[in-house]
């Protein structure tokens, strides 16, 4: 078997992860300065002021057409989640309702009992799940 | 063995051999990759006990003959969700918590709706959080329970015990919980207050889009991206690490939109002000002081975090008024501490011997 300095694969390997890792250290080291953060939140700030004006503009160009917008779709999924979220208490009332009833029902199944203890030292975490 | 070039000549055609093997196997898996759909995660069974807004509290279907007396909340962090906790079958720490005897309960969210974005880091602790415990309280008929919380969660679940410090949190443990945000670097100076205008960005978006809180994630190691596609490739004949290699991209990439109010006080209370570190945190009005946390505290750290520095989360167990706490700090990062095939060997084992003394 080829040893690590002479085998290509392994080699590469080292360069990927060394590489890796200089540019990630450089660019944290870049990314540290005011500078930095300066030209980072001047061009993140025009391109949220930007996507502001755009989605204003789609919300009346939808409206003229005739469409439903994003936020109206999004309205919608949110009625349909409350209409959800009501058909789960629903349920679960039903559930509670027939309690004697429903075995088959999750929330009136026995639970087990809380009276477990910690295992004793010696009988603590089997040996395959120690740490290494 | 070749002396002056370190070279074993015998184990070439070996190695050619095996090499062409992977590259057909590449070009076979390869296809395989992009017509699939990967692993179904967070499968683990478990019931929505309560869905309000973007808030969800699920309980996990107990898989022990008998449990602890004391439930456990996990309260997930804002930004991901909380499937990282409960990958898939073998490598979920749900269900390792179920096997050991633990009733779990967590708390974990869904992304904020545009009209969510009032929603204040009021809502998070002292609404969310009490109404979640309560909850399990109702639903165990316990009065006691064990919090966990994860990164962001951590820090909601120390203003929680901070605020509400006469009960019922009966333990906390936190994984990977910043307190001096000053030491959270890049995040620092992403949010300089000389050129961050939170206020503009909220007011105008609304809530924060996942872009950007993937960006920047992403961008505190910019080349990962590029060499983990470059690794992937390369094992992509290995069914193992393509298997973990999609459970933790789809996770990743899988980012939570922040609401509107509660990042603005993030940036504001915590990146600028730092006020959880210097004692001079309030939530709606309430001190949050975590020097009045007395509970048994866990916290675990991460010897190669990226995105929660050691020196970020060192302070925790020194300013909290816990008699009985302790700090671990294991081998691995933000996330392989407390998911896949490390979490198994190192943290998992290491919470549940902490926990389960605790937990009757």
């Amino acid at each position: 078997m080829a040893d690590k300095g002479s085998d290509p694969v392994a080699l590469w390997h080292t360069m990927i992860g060394e590489m890796e890792k200089g540019f990630n250290a450089f660019a944290n080291q870049a990314m540290t300065s005011p500078e930095f953060s300066k030209a980072m939140n001047q061009a993140g700030g025009a391109t949220a002021g930007a996507q502001k004006q755009f989605g204003d503009f789609m919300e009346k160009y939808l409206l003229n057409m005739n469409l439903p917008s994003r936020a109206q779709m999004i309205g919608m999924a949110e009625r349909l989640q409350n209409i959800e979220s009501q058909l789960n208490e629903i349920k679960v009332m039903l559930q509670q309702m027939n309690a004697g009833s429903a075995s088959s029902a999750y929330s009136v199944a026995p639970r087990p009992p809380r009276t477990k203890r910690p295992p004793t030292p010696a009988a603590a975490a089997p040996p395959t799940e120690e740490p290494k | 063995m070749n002396a002056a070039a370190g070279l074993d000549l015998a184990s070439i055609p070996e190695r050619i051999q095996s090499e062409v093997q992977r590259a057909i196997q590449r070009s076979v898996k390869g296809a395989e990759y992009f017509s699939t759909s990967g692993p179904t995660l967070g499968s683990t069974p478990k019931d929505i006990l309560h869905a309000r807004g973007t808030m969800n509290l699920y309980h996990y279907r107990p898989l022990a003959d008998e449990v602890y007396r004391v439930p456990v909340l996990i309260v997930m962090a804002t930004t991901n969700r909380g499937y990282i906790l409960d990958m898939v079958p073998g490598q979920s720490f749900i269900e390792f918590l179920l096997k050991r005897g633990y009733d779990v309960y967590m708390l974990d969210w869904m992304a904020p709706k545009p009209e969510e974005k009032s929603l204040s880091m009021e809502d998070y602790v002292l609404d969310f959080i009490p109404d979640c415990i309560r909850r399990v309280q109702a639903d165990s008929g316990e009065e006691d329970i064990s919090v966990i919380g994860y990164c962001f969660g951590g820090v909601l679940s120390l203003l929680y015990g901070s605020i509400f410090n006469n009960g019922p949190m009966k333990n906390l443990i936190c994984f990977t919980t910043p307190i001096d945000f000053r030491e959270l670097k890049l995040f620092h100076n992403f949010s300089d207050r000389r050129y961050f205008d939170v206020d503009r960005l909220v007011d105008s978006v609304g809530n924060v889009p996942p872009e950007m809180i993937l960006s920047s994630f992403e961008m505190l190691r910019p080349a990962a991206r590029m060499t983990s596609q470059i690794q992937l490739w390369e094992n992509i004949w290995n069914d193992e690490y393509v298997k973990s290699y999609r459970m933790f991209d789809r996770w990743a990439t899988d980012t939570l939109p922040l609401a509107g109010e509660y990042f603005r006080a993030i940036t504001k209370d915590l990146m600028w002000d730092n006020k959880l570190f210097n004692d001079t945190m309030t939530v709606g009005g309430r001190k949050a002081d975590i020097a009045d946390i007395k509970v048994p505290i866990l916290h675990a750290v991460a010897e190669h975090d990226h995105i929660v520095p050691y020196e970020a989360a060192r302070h925790l167990i020194t300013k909290v008024g816990s008699e009985d706490k302790e700090e671990v700090m294991l081998k691995g990062g933000h996330v392989s501490l407390v998911a896949g095939a490390n979490a198994v060997k190192r943290l998992w084992p290491k919470l549940d011997s902490w926990l389960a003394g605790r937990s009757t």
